[in-house]
């Protein structure tokens, strides 16, 4: 233990002699990336789709026509959905002409919800379908809600059989498994924005290239989870299968998969919460829906409307999270007694009838206008107001903070020679783990340098360095105060919780709101977004603690305080270690989404890339956004380990 | 002996761990020891065991957890796949049998209970016991009516609609026990069946256990690290150590002439009385003897309160109705109380 420590300081003053003596000896081009040594990789890309959707060929088809035909098969199961909720259909029957169908009225689908909920998650569930639904109809987003329903729906459907697909041959193959793993880690961290440009160009601008591009976002955890819960199952499980004589398709059908339903709900769950978090910001390529009328809120100043739609979201994202999370805790017992015949009839019926009376009369499918409301202009004038009230101490904390910290840092950042930058972290790799991570690390930036994007990593790397810095200290108080108060642990836990269910895009209102565009409210946005997730960490962390080492601690005669420095927190350390490294992947996903209030690193790269279609730039951008992130969590997280290592914790 | 009499039969069968396994299948034996193996990185979890089990015996495996025990009833099952030697079943040798009729052996022909009761959490009570059946693709009304049946058997009657996780683990282990008696197998593995339930339920099972068998007659492999549950139920034990069987022969035949030091350590602490029968501690015929006699197979704790609370010795009778000797207060209270009694 302590030779493990002194071999830690000896690492530790080696980096440091590097980092002092780089500064005032190291040549130009060790500080300054020479620009001729970039390599235009994005050219190339760019070259390369432009070949594959205007000439490659797959036999006597054009790629090109293969994936439109693709999107129009997509497309189909899309309208269907649309149609059912918002817009009816138009079908033209040889001999009748044309037919109208109409969409479920909104008393219709209401009613059936209401219903589901009720039998899925009780009283509670149903108040909260029956709430959020009133929400969407008085303030006019029923269409929009509708809409981003629809998209989610169909998102989490496919998102659902292909992470059930590709889990269970993970689990059946293992080594495929592990390079899957690392698609997932690419895919999950990968801003949406990045790949948007390369599938708008082989499906077209419009829903069915955001049904992709949140398909790609959403699955990882379904299939992740799938593996796992396979793996975690007993091996008498399996054993089972086998002795009954189950065929290896009953075995996995009938046994395995049941048996994992728990690990596979969670799984879903995620699907559908991340679903619903790219299904809004896929509204920047006319996906539509609730996304779409933030965007223009935000875009026009009117942020009264963006407000209304940020909470219909909010609404949307709670009670899709309780009613699935109803769904895997639920007691089976209506699945004992079969339901019977009438009452089975009943939600079918009431869809029937409202299909019918908005055939015959379209206005019973329509929410009566008079009845609709909004706060709009109300919340306007009242941001207006506050704006001019709170001027003064906003543009002071905006103003410090930027100068005080936000622009030192950013300079310094820059102002770092690409090779002690290199060095150090290959050095803490090794140090870390080993040679493999210290060889990741040198790729990994050495990407970044040889595609010309090391300024804008290092301006990405700025706002997430410091929001990280301010949520973990922010996030390690408030966790120790409420792990050292367990009856605070509840009530909190259900407000992390629900911020988490929360979409990225959220987070922007309100900080718009009050704090405008640029790197301050960004920051802001960033930190409110990582927060809940280190006060989870800290406070499990605590919590955590084995009572015996405790009581042990008291006995010794510790006084509160020791107990906290001595016996809680060097144990719940590993544990809140975890809680960094989470809390940076999450400040590197809310990163993207500030590109749209104005920050200027990497992720101002992806969002340009998508508005100007250039494949090459947006991949490349959003990859060095994916591997930096990557990067920093291996490291923080295999400094958890060997520190659980050292603790003797499992 | 022809395998009608033994439907279990294990021939020098080892199971060996480790990077080659399979090129150890042909070396000679000798050259299988521990330092060897180690050598190589291998390790043995079954060394040369040979062992031959009756039709309708209970015979129970027992030894501490990392001896082998549920290896060799995995070897047994097809579960795990043997290194060297041989295995059969009715005859049949598991190393060359077909996959196919592998799976039709598990169908009908044997069957087995786990320890973590394995059963399915999205099934009922009903379901569960049901799901073998259900795997043959026998009829939903068919596999329902036969469940229903061991249900009242088991005793769960009235909990057929419930799920798993609402029994206590008693209760579980009497499903898992259903489930697997509902394809009338002729052998029945019992993976430490009870090892996961409180010493009361516990005690309560193995009776139930033995009631069954009364009436079922299966052919039991039995597994458990608990002697004293290992002699309640045992007809033959066979005592593991290290991947190997150290000593086959019955409670009292373990207890009377342990094989090793090993066997013997494991039997110093049981109490005597239940393992020994009346014909062990037997004392020449004696005049002196009266009263109602013994029979020489009686186990003697079920007749110490009669041997010690009378003044003279009691006579044992064989099973011919003959006098074979008697026993004396002083042979019952060793027995019951230790030598030093």
């Amino acid at each position: 233990m302590t030779n493990l420590r002194h071999r830690n300081m000896v690492w530790i003053g080696i980096v440091a002699v590097f980092v002092i003596f780089g500064w005032m000896f190291l040549p130009d081009q060790a500080r300054r990336f020479p620009d001729d040594l970039t390599f235009d990789l994005a050219g190339y890309i760019n070259q390369f789709f432009n070949w594959l959707a205007r000439r490659a060929a797959i036999g006597p088809f054009a790629v090109k026509d293969i994936t439109r035909a693709l999107a129009a098969a997509i497309e189909l199961p899309l309208d269907l959905v649309r149609g059912l909720l918002i817009k009816g259909f138009r079908l033209r029957l040889p001999g009748l002409g044309h037919v109208e169908i109409a969409a479920f009225p909104w008393w219709a689908l209401t009613a059936v919800w209401v219903m589901l909920a009720h039998r899925l998650g009780g009283r509670g569930a149903a108040f909260l379908v029956l709430g959020s639904c009133a929400y969407f109809l008085v303030f006019d987003l029923w269409e929009s809600a509708m809409l981003t329903l629809a998209s989610v729906s169909l998102s989490v459907v496919v998102g659902m059989m292909l992470g059930l697909f590709l889990g269970i041959w993970a689990y059946r193959r293992p080594r495929l498994g592990a390079a899957l793993t690392v698609i997932y880690d690419i895919m999950q961290t990968m801003p949406v924005f990045s790949y948007l440009v390369p599938i708008l160009l082989f499906f077209g601008f419009g829903p069915v290239s955001a049904l992709v591009a949140t398909v790609i976002y959403a699955m990882p955890p379904m299939a992740r989870n799938t593996t796992l819960a396979l793996r975690r199952l007993p091996g008498s499980a399996s054993d089972l299968a086998t002795m009954a004589g189950c065929t290896s398709r009953q075995s996995m059908w009938l046994v395995l998969l049941p048996s994992a339903r728990n690990g596979l709900l969670s799984g879903l769950n995620q699907v559908i919460m991340l679903s619903l978090s790219a299904v809004i910001i896929a509204s920047i390529i006319g996906a539509g829906g609730l996304g779409n009328d933030v965007l223009q809120g935000l875009k026009s100043m009117r942020l009264g409307r963006a407000l209304e739609a940020g909470l219909a979201i909010t609404l949307m994202a709670i009670t899709l999270d309780r009613l699935s999370r109803a769904a895997a805790g639920q007691r089976r017992d209506n699945l004992r007694a079969a339901p019977s015949f009438s009452r089975r009839l009943v939600m079918p019926g009431i869809l029937l009838i409202g299909l019918a009376a908005a055939h015959i009369a379209p206005e019973l499918g329509k929410f009566p206008p008079a009845l609709t409301l909004s706060t709009g202009g109300l919340i306007d004038a009242g941001v207006a107001w506050l704006n001019v009230a709170l001027q003064g101490p906003i543009n002071l904390l905006s103003d410090g903070t930027v100068r005080l910290i936000l622009r030192p840092v950013k300079e310094a950042l820059l102002a770092l020679p690409w090779l002690v930058v290199v060095l150090a972290c290959a050095m803490a790799a090794y140090a870390l783990q080993g040679l493999r991570l210290a060889v990741v690390a040198g790729v990994i930036l050495g990407f970044i340098l040889l595609t010309g994007y090391w300024d804008q990593a290092m301006i990405s790397l700025y706002l997430v360095l410091v929001s990280t810095v301010i949520a973990m200290l922010a996030g390690f108080l408030v966790g120790i105060a409420v792990g050292l108060r367990p009856w605070l642990n509840r009530p909190v836990t259900l407000i992390i919780d629900t911020l988490q269910t929360l979409p990225t895009f959220v987070y922007l209102i309100p900080v718009v709101m009050l704090f405008g565009l640029g790197d301050f409210p960004a920051l802001i946005a960033i930190v409110l977004y990582a927060l809940p997730v280190m006060i989870r960490y800290t406070k499990d962390g605590i919590i955590n603690v084995p009572h015996s080492l405790i009581e042990a601690a008291d006995m010794a005669g510790c006084s509160p305080r020791q107990r906290l420095t001595f016996v809680q927190l060097p144990q719940a350390l590993p544990e809140i270690l975890l809680g960094v490294s989470q809390t940076i992947l999450m400040a590197f996903s809310m990163l993207v989404i500030t590109s749209l209030v104005g920050t200027r690193g990497l992720e101002q790269d992806v969002l340009v890339a998508v508005s100007k279609a250039k494949v090459g730039e947006g991949l490349i951008a959003g990859t060095a956004i994916s591997l930096l992130s990557i990067l920093a969590d291996r490291l923080v997280t295999q400094a958890s380990k060997r520190l659980r290592g050292h603790l003797g914790q499992a | 002996m022809t395998d009608q009499t033994f439907p279990i039969r294990c021939q020098n069968l080892w199971k060996i761990y480790g990077p080659a396994p399979s090129a150890l299948r042909t070396v000679p034996v000798g050259t299988l020891n521990e330092e060897a193996l180690r050598a190589t990185g291998h390790m043995a979890a079954l060394r040369d065991v040979t062992l031959e089990i009756g039709r309708g015996e209970v015979f129970v495996i027992m030894g501490l957890s990392g001896s082998g025990k549920s290896t060799l009833v995995r070897c047994m099952t097809g579960l795990v796949e043997a290194t060297r030697g041989d295995l059969l079943i009715d005859g049949e040798n598991l190393r060359t049998t077909r996959p196919e009729r592998l799976v039709d052996i598990r169908r009908h022909k044997i069957s087995m209970v786990f320890q973590d009761f394995a059963l399915l959490p999205h099934l009922t009570v009903l379901g569960n016991i049901a799901f073998p059946l259900k795997v043959q693709g026998v009829e939903r009304s068919e596999r329902e009516r036969r469940a229903a049946e061991l249900i009242d058997v088991v005793g769960l009657s009235g909990r057929e609609n419930r799920f798993p996780h609402e029994l206590s683990g008693g209760q579980q282990q009497r499903v898992g026990i259903a489930r697997s008696l509902i394809t009338k197998p002729e052998i029945w593995f019992l993976d430490e069946p009870f090892s996961a339930l409180d010493p009361l339920i516990r005690q309560e099972m193995q009776d139930e256990l033995l009631r069954l068998q009364a009436t079922l007659h299966k052919t039991i492999v039995f597994i458990t690290h608990d002697f004293d549950e290992a002699i309640r139920i045992a007809d033959r034990i066979a005592i593991m150590h290290n991947g190997a069987v150290v000593q086959v022969d019955t409670p009292e035949g373990l207890v009377l002439s342990p094989a090793d030091d090993y066997v013997a350590a494991f039997t110093r602490k049981i109490p005597r009385h239940l393992v020994l029968r009346a014909r062990s501690i037997l004392s020449p015929v004696s005049a002196e003897a009266s009263g109602e006699p013994v029979p020489a197979d009686a186990l003697v704790g079920d007749v110490a309160a009669r041997v010690l609370s009378s003044e003279a010795p009691v006579p044992v009778v064989g099973e011919n109705g003959l006098v074979v000797g008697s026993l004396e207060r002083s042979s019952v209270m060793t027995a019951m109380f230790g030598a030093t009694a």
